[in-house]
């Protein structure tokens, strides 16, 4: 990895410490095993459709639809993993959860892929179709969840959920695979630049079209732990579409495709999350915390983008498009 | 270089290929092979097909009609997956790098998997291949980070790195210096006596008679046949490549003194593909720039009107022009006709009307509202002028022909009373003949109000018929200069084809100085 893939990792981290050794100084009950677990636990369902959205991010395209889907795994659940069930019914429940995010991934990647809408377009349209058909499910909050199976997702170990960990690892593999193996760089260069991965030989539209399976798989499992925290089949619930990609691109991912990384999506996911739970231990409104979140994000990205400004800067390149143009004049 | 005989297995073979993209026919039932051993060039003028044949031999296009076999298998349509598993390699003329990855991920990339090392030492390995070939560049490096000429080299070398059966290089030299292309020269005379089937493309004549065996003429998409290189000469290849059936009429031109007043002075201009350039057009005049493609003419020519970064200095009416962005040129009435019109010059769901008043609205008012009734007649008056064919000046632009679309872009420097020096990027790309010859006369009505034209065009024909002068690029330099009697579209493109010869470029500074 390159200077500029490591910068997202060291200001997450820095400013997670910063923000955290504040709390904790401030307020003694921040550090309690109590909070911290909490803050872990509340920190899952972003970390999860966040890593999701890093790899539609990676092949250059948006998922809108990920928030939507959550909610309607979320009143899935409620059908599903109903309290008194058996242990069969629940297990072929939880897989009613992921079938539910691979019939929409495959939905979404089909109309980017096969019918080459662009992805912020189609995924906003499967956004209103899986809204609509969660409110036709539930027009209001009803139907809650099985408490065995939020205690199995909150299992912990000490204040550390195990589910924590499980992300942590996820994350961790996942970048090694992107950053040290061949498909991991398969999928890189696609993001980067889709024709010449094609004269290369790659099979781009099968990476593409994974992709965007991913990340509504992922969404769906946030799903879970959007049920834990909720508890009830409730069809409006908070928007982690906008929260999702903030993290990405707050950890690393380029808009453009091609660069990320899922360890900084989960610490910029921690962090959001951070900030969120330190403000109200300050009796600050939570306008803050969105504010605060707006700044940083502007904040971050032109960091982020600082080694690419200077070089360009020192080497007087002009727009990148139109050089892309000129190169691509045909011949013969 | 032993000569393959007749008898040589095929290995590479089209048959019957056609190709059309919209309205153009790109190709139309080309048939060509190439035999193990043999090296088969492929010439033609900018637009002949040679690219889109290239394209099809390897997946990457699939054609229309017709069949590709690469060693006696026959190509699943458009998969150049599957091209790269029957042995093909090819080196495009826009190259297959990913800018952003380094050189080493990139010649990973560039080998099937079984051939591929571990992961962890594409390095090691990468310096390695780069050796073979004798190239020298760091693989740690992105590949953004490589001059024009590395990146040719790079992409030649990634088509040679799997040991290709059959080797397609598309235009190989255009960024290359004569060492360089003595080095790939040496490299493709080494790997065709190892039995590979090299299809090699290229303008240069020159460099083509001295490597090919076989070379096949392309002219508007369709084979003139192919000849033994060893009896075949410049001129014989000159006359096949041209030969146009339909010969065009051309407006009068307008006898330009050479002592003409001096409109626009470029000195010492230099940017990323050109240069440096010293240049003077003066009023009445049409200059035009020819070159192969990729020589630095666009970028020349956009460098003008402040589109293009560029050094050095170009002054207008006497004054110094402003070209760090496209504001300076614009306000000295220097004006860039784009080829790209949908994006760069016309609104295309706008109307007809609001395309050509866009830029003088202003004088078309009375206290900032419009008067519709003024407009109208303007632009009526300016679409009979130029003879636009549409139902009615409300029409969108993107319903019109292409040829009607350039006249509307062509009706701006027509409405602004100072207008200098029109630039025009391929002003009859996709232009039907009809047409064309609307746009000629209009920009030689607008030349003789005394301001200047700059053409730049990868049609001789057009450029010898229209221009009073003509100044041939490769490389990014002005390689010759052809003006008066000696203005003729054969001249043209023998200074282009010719380009590749080291007699022509030592005539280079003397052309830039005249």
């Amino acid at each position: 990895m390159k200077l500029r893939a490591w910068i997202p990792l060291a200001l997450m981290t820095t400013l997670i410490v910063a923000v955290g050794a504040y709390a904790a100084a401030r307020q003694e009950a921040f550090l309690s095993e109590y909070n911290l677990r909490n803050l872990l636990l509340a920190t899952m369902p972003l970390a999860l459709v966040a890593l999701g959205q890093t790899t539609a991010l990676l092949v250059g395209g948006f998922d809108v639809s990920v928030a939507a889907l959550m909610t309607m795994s979320l009143v899935t659940a409620s059908f599903t993993m109903q309290p008194g069930s058996s242990w069969l019914v629940l297990t072929l429940g939880a897989f009613a959860l992921v079938g539910v995010g691979l019939a929409t991934g495959v939905f979404n990647a089909t109309l980017i892929q096969l019918l080459r809408l662009p992805s912020i377009i189609a995924t906003i349209g499967t956004l209103s179709v899986l809204t609509g058909a969660s409110l036709l499910l539930r027009d209001h909050p009803q139907g809650p969840i099985n408490s065995d199976v939020i205690d199995v997702l909150k299992t912990s170990v000490g204040f550390v959920p195990l589910a924590f960990v499980g992300v942590i690892v996820l994350g961790v593999l996942g970048d090694l695979w992107l950053y040290r193996t061949r498909p991991g760089l398969a999928v890189r260069a696609v993001g980067l630049d889709e024709t010449s991965s094609r004269r290369l030989g790659m099979a781009t539209g099968r990476v593409v079209f994974l992709s965007f399976v991913v990340c509504s798989v992922m969404a769906s499992v946030a799903g879970f732990y959007l049920a834990a925290e909720v508890q009830i089949g409730s069809p409006i619930i908070g928007n982690h579409a906008l929260e999702s990609i903030a993290a990405a691109v707050l950890g690393g991912a380029s808009l453009a495709g091609g660069k990320g990384s899922f360890v900084g999506t989960l610490l910029a996911a921690f962090f959001l999350t951070l900030i969120g739970n330190v403000l109200p231990l300050f009796q600050q409104p939570t306008e803050y915390a969105e504010v605060t979140i707006g700044a940083l994000i502007l904040l971050a990205l032109v960091l982020y983008e600082a080694p690419e400004l200077v070089a360009r800067f020192r080497s007087g390149q002009h727009d990148r498009r139109a050089r892309t143009r000129h190169g691509e004049a045909p011949a013969g | 270089m032993s000569i393959p005989g007749p008898t040589s297995p095929l290995a590479l073979s089209l048959r019957g290929v056609s190709k059309a993209f919209g309205p153009v026919q790109a190709l139309r039932d080309v048939s060509f092979d190439c035999r193990e051993g043999e090296t088969h060039a492929l010439v033609g003028e900018n637009g002949s097909g040679k690219s889109t044949l290239l394209a099809i031999a390897s997946g990457f296009v699939a054609p229309d009609a017709g069949t590709v076999e690469i060693g006696r298998r026959r190509l699943r349509r458009g998969s150049p997956a599957e091209a790269r598993r029957l042995r093909l390699g090819i080196a495009y003329q826009t190259y297959s790098h990913v800018l952003d990855l380094s050189v080493a991920e990139n010649l990973y990339l560039a080998v099937p998997r079984n051939v591929q090392p571990r992961f962890g030492r594409i390095e090691e390995w990468a310096a390695a291949r780069l050796g073979e070939f004798k190239l020298d560049v760091p693989v740690t490096a992105l590949t953004g980070s490589l001059s024009l000429a590395q990146r040719q080299l790079l992409e030649v070398v990634k088509a040679l790195l799997a040991r290709p059966g059959v080797l397609l290089l598309d235009e190989p030299t255009t960024a290359l210096g004569p060492q360089d292309v003595e080095w790939l020269h040496s490299l493709v005379l080494e790997q065709s006596s190892a039995g590979v089937a090299i299809v090699y493309v290229s303008h240069r004549l020159p460099e083509v008679l001295g490597i090919a065996d076989r070379i096949t003429v392309l002219r508007d998409g369709v084979s003139q046949g192919t000849f033994e290189a060893a009896a075949m000469s410049e001129d014989a290849l000159v006359a096949l490549m041209l030969g146009r059936p339909l010969q065009l009429a051309f407006p009068e031109r307008h006898h330009v003194e050479s002592q003409a007043e001096a409109l626009l002075a470029v000195s010492g201009l230099q940017g990323e593909r050109f240069g440096p350039i010293d240049l003077i057009v003066r009023k009445g005049e049409i200059l035009g720039i020819a070159g192969a493609e990729g020589n630095g003419q666009v970028q020349f020519l956009r460098a003008l009107a402040g589109v293009e970064r560029a050094t050095g200095s170009v002054s207008c009416n006497g004054s110094q022009l402003d070209t760090t962005s496209p504001l300076g040129p614009l306000r000295a009435g220097v004006v860039l006709l784009s080829a790209d019109r949908a994006r760069e010059s016309l609104f295309p769901v706008l109307s007809v009307r609001a395309n050509t008043t866009i830029q003088v609205l202003r004088s078309l008012g009375r206290f900032g509202v419009l008067r519709r009734g003024r407009e109208r007649r303007v632009v009526d008056d300016l679409a009979q002028r130029l003879r636009i064919r549409m139902a009615s000046i409300e029409q969108p632009v993107q319903s019109l022909s292409g040829g009607n679309q350039q006249k509307v872009s062509l009706t701006r420097p027509f409405l602004r009373g100072d207008v200098n020096v029109i630039l025009a990027e391929e002003p009859t790309q996709a232009v039907d003949v009809g047409a064309r010859f609307d746009i000629y006369e209009a920009l030689r009505a607008k030349t003789n109000e005394g301001i200047a034209a700059i053409v730049k065009s990868s049609d001789p024909l057009e450029l010898s018929g229209l221009c009073d002068r003509v100044i041939v690029m490769s490389r990014g330099k002005i390689i010759e200069e052809i003006r008066g009697d000696e203005l003729s579209e054969r001249r043209i493109v023998e200074a282009i084809v010719g380009s590749g010869a080291p007699a022509t470029r030592a005539s280079a500074g003397e052309a830039r100085t005249r």
